[in-house]
């Protein structure tokens, strides 16, 4: 999986900033994806390109259980999310609906990133390698369960 | 072997369990919302499926009824459709409905306990985060998402990983007990624990400080433990919480028998392991006031705005935070909390909106008026706690004092309805989150207890409510 970084330097982004409040009616999801990081980054949607990574700080996607979060980040076409760490249902949303991959990585792997470079994210190897700097790092594997939902395209796919 | 509280209840509820893989745990009660739901009854449909124990499952209407008048015919049209997907949901799959017009009706982490529905001893879930207000009553209570809703309407069960248990020690004896709220005691803990400190615990608050308060206090500090991170609050049951579920409509038939078992079992045993412990001492805490964006950036009310350099101490990125909040607040370090006008009042969310929140309130009211420049709602957190209120005629004071007084429902809490505040509205609020434009774009949202917003009504500004009582 290859594609380019929008980095924010923040911790603590939430899922009001990332889809407000007021647009949690709306079943579309596309037209819930002209609204995504809106509180944050209201050019958001427009710059971002099918595959790109949004790189975050700590407890990336705390607050409300909104499924509506990952949902208007994956059809915005963000295909992973980089942070330090995730908030747990926002963690789970991701992945239990298959909308895109959280991958937690450690504070110096975060530092090293910069916005724009480009990465390929090899989930099999644990590895995320920064093409633009050539540097290669670790990421935190998944857990067992965590690696399985991945692997069989989403919660429901998953059988026990 | 000793076990927390937590672990009883985990093992009790395993279905499935294998070594170092996430076990199969059963649910005992769902709580629905028309929010997190359609996608998973769309889910139900698309796969064939029907729910299988629709007698555990309730639902109701939150997060974007309006809150003036119910006969008038709904103007947003998203929202009502919405209503309408939640009520044709329930009505296909046999679910039990508090609706619009129910006087049950209420924000569904209140009305699950004021109903009996929420039971000591037992695994809750709503696809809503503050589902954890209901560890009050010594019950596994924690928001899901979406696909995990589908799942537990399915099968009535989840896959989880087991969370780590976390104790919060409260210790000594708050000194004032009217102005110094649960609410204070929350905040002062997630002020010290962080936004993430409580991340992958189940958090067990224990201690003389927490058998002293009322259930209603009790679940608004259960309420804010997601907050810190964690996946769930608890606190053990004791005669407080039996008395308070006793005759309830879910309260079940052999709710003696229940209650014997539950005397015996449902406490963390002596010397019992915690994976993390915190200590608080209540004696040192006074009202607080939250001037950031996230609800760990909170301030005794004698305190003054703090500069990003103290409050990040040597970490750059919470530096970098506070710089950003105090941007978006339009707050100058060094500013005393008590010299902050404010433009707008929220009394109401699933915090703080129970019957004792609106009664210490309206003491605080009585007989005055809010302040020319202020804006002030309250909104109770359920139809139940509005009658009940009326009852006592606290709705008088309030409209007395010019408040308005509504419908229930999350309101302003959140900005889903028309109760929003304008950019740039600074405003002092009873509920949990004051992130980014939660409350509307661009809206500035100070976490207060309900005393704290009261007094700030009537005097246009922050003030410590020590001194009004
Ligand atoms: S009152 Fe606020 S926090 Fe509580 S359920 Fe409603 S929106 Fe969520």
């Amino acid at each position: 999986m290859i594609g380019n970084v929008i980095k924010y330097e923040r911790d603590n982004i939430d899922t009001d900033v990332i889809i407000p409040g007021t647009y949690l009616k709306i079943h579309d999801y596309n037209e819930l994806a002209t609204h995504a990081m809106e509180g944050l980054d209201p050019d958001f949607p427009s710059k971002v390109k099918d595959g790109d990574f949004i790189v975050a700080g700590k407890n990336f996607g705390c607050g409300s259980s909104r499924e509506h979060a990952p949902i208007a980040l994956s059809t915005c076409g963000i295909k992973a999310v980089i942070a330090t760490s995730f908030a747990r249902i926002f963690y789970r949303n991701s992945v239990d609906g298959a909308f895109l991959l959280p991958i937690e990585i450690d504070d110096e792997t975060y530092q090293k990133i910069s916005n724009s470079d480009k990465l390929e994210i090899n989930i099999e190897k644990n590895e995320i390698k920064n093409i633009t700097k050539n540097e290669i790092y670790t990421m935190k594997p998944f857990s067992e369960i965590i690696a399985k939902i991945i692997a069989a395209g989403g919660l429901f796919k998953y059988k026990k | 072997m000793t076990e927390t509280l937590f672990e009883k209840i985990w093992n009790s509820h395993i279905v499935v369990e294998k070594e170092n893989e996430p076990s199969l745990i059963y649910i005992d009660r769902h709580l629905i919302h028309e929010v997190t739901s359609p996608q998973a009854f769309d889910g139900l449909r698309a796969n064939h499926r029907d729910v299988r124990r629709r007698d555990l499952t309730v639902a109701t209407i939150d997060h974007n009824v309006p809150t003036t008048d119910r006969s008038l015919p709904m103007i947003d049209e998203t929202s009502s459709t919405q209503i309408k997907t939640l009520e044709k949901n329930c009505k296909d799959f046999g679910i039990k409905l508090f609706g619009i017009n129910d006087p049950n009706q209420g924000i569904v982490h209140v009305i699950g306990p004021q109903l009996g529905i929420t039971l000591p001893g037992s695994t809750i879930v709503c696809g809503d985060s503050h589902t954890s207000t209901q560890g009050a009553f010594g019950a596994f209570a924690f928001g899901i998402g979406t696909s995990e809703v589908e799942h537990t309407l399915a099968t009535q069960t989840l896959w989880l990983e087991k969370p780590k248990t976390f104790e919060i020690l409260a210790t000594g004896k708050r000194k004032n007990s009217f102005a110094i709220t649960s609410k204070d005691i929350i905040l002062s803990i997630i002020k010290q624990i962080g936004t993430d400190g409580g991340t992958g615990h189940v958090l067990e608050y224990r201690g003389d400080a927490i058998t002293d308060l009322s259930m209603e206090q009790r679940m608004t500090i259960c309420n804010m433990s997601i907050e810190a991170g964690s996946r769930a609050g608890l606190i053990a049951p004791d005669e407080k919480t039996y008395d308070y579920l006793n005759n309830r409509m879910y309260t079940p038939k052999n709710y003696d028998d229940l209650v014997d078992d539950w005397k015996k079992n449902l406490m963390s045993d002596a010397n019992s392991k915690f994976d993390k412990s915190f200590t608080i001492d209540v004696e040192k805490i006074e009202p607080q006031v939250s001037w950031g964006t996230n609800p760990a950036m909170v301030s005794d009310v004698t305190g003054k705005i703090p500069t990003p350099e103290d409050f990040g101490q040597n970490n750059e990125i919470q530096i970098e935070s506070a710089k950003k909040a105090l941007l978006y607040m339009d707050l100058k370090p060094d500013t005393p909390i008590i010299e902050i006008p404010i433009d707008r009042v929220f009394i109401g969310s699933c915090t703080n909106a129970r019957l004792e929140d609106l009664k210490d309130a309206a003491e605080i009211v009585k007989g005055k008026t809010v302040n020319s420049d202020v804006g002030a709602i309250v909104v109770p957190g359920s139809q139940m706690v509005k009658l009940e209120a009326e009852k006592l005629g606290l709705d008088k004071i309030f409209k007395d004092a010019n408040f308005e007084w509504r419908e229930s429902g999350c309101s302003m809490c959140l900005g889903m309805n028309p109760d929003i505040l304008k950019p740039g509205e600074r405003c002092a609020s009873t509920s949990n989150r004051n992130f980014e434009g939660r409350q509307g774009s661009g809206g500035r949202t100070h976490l207060v207890s309900p005393v704290m917003a009261a007094a700030s009504a009537i005097a246009g500004h922050f003030v410590d409510v020590r001194e009004w009582c």
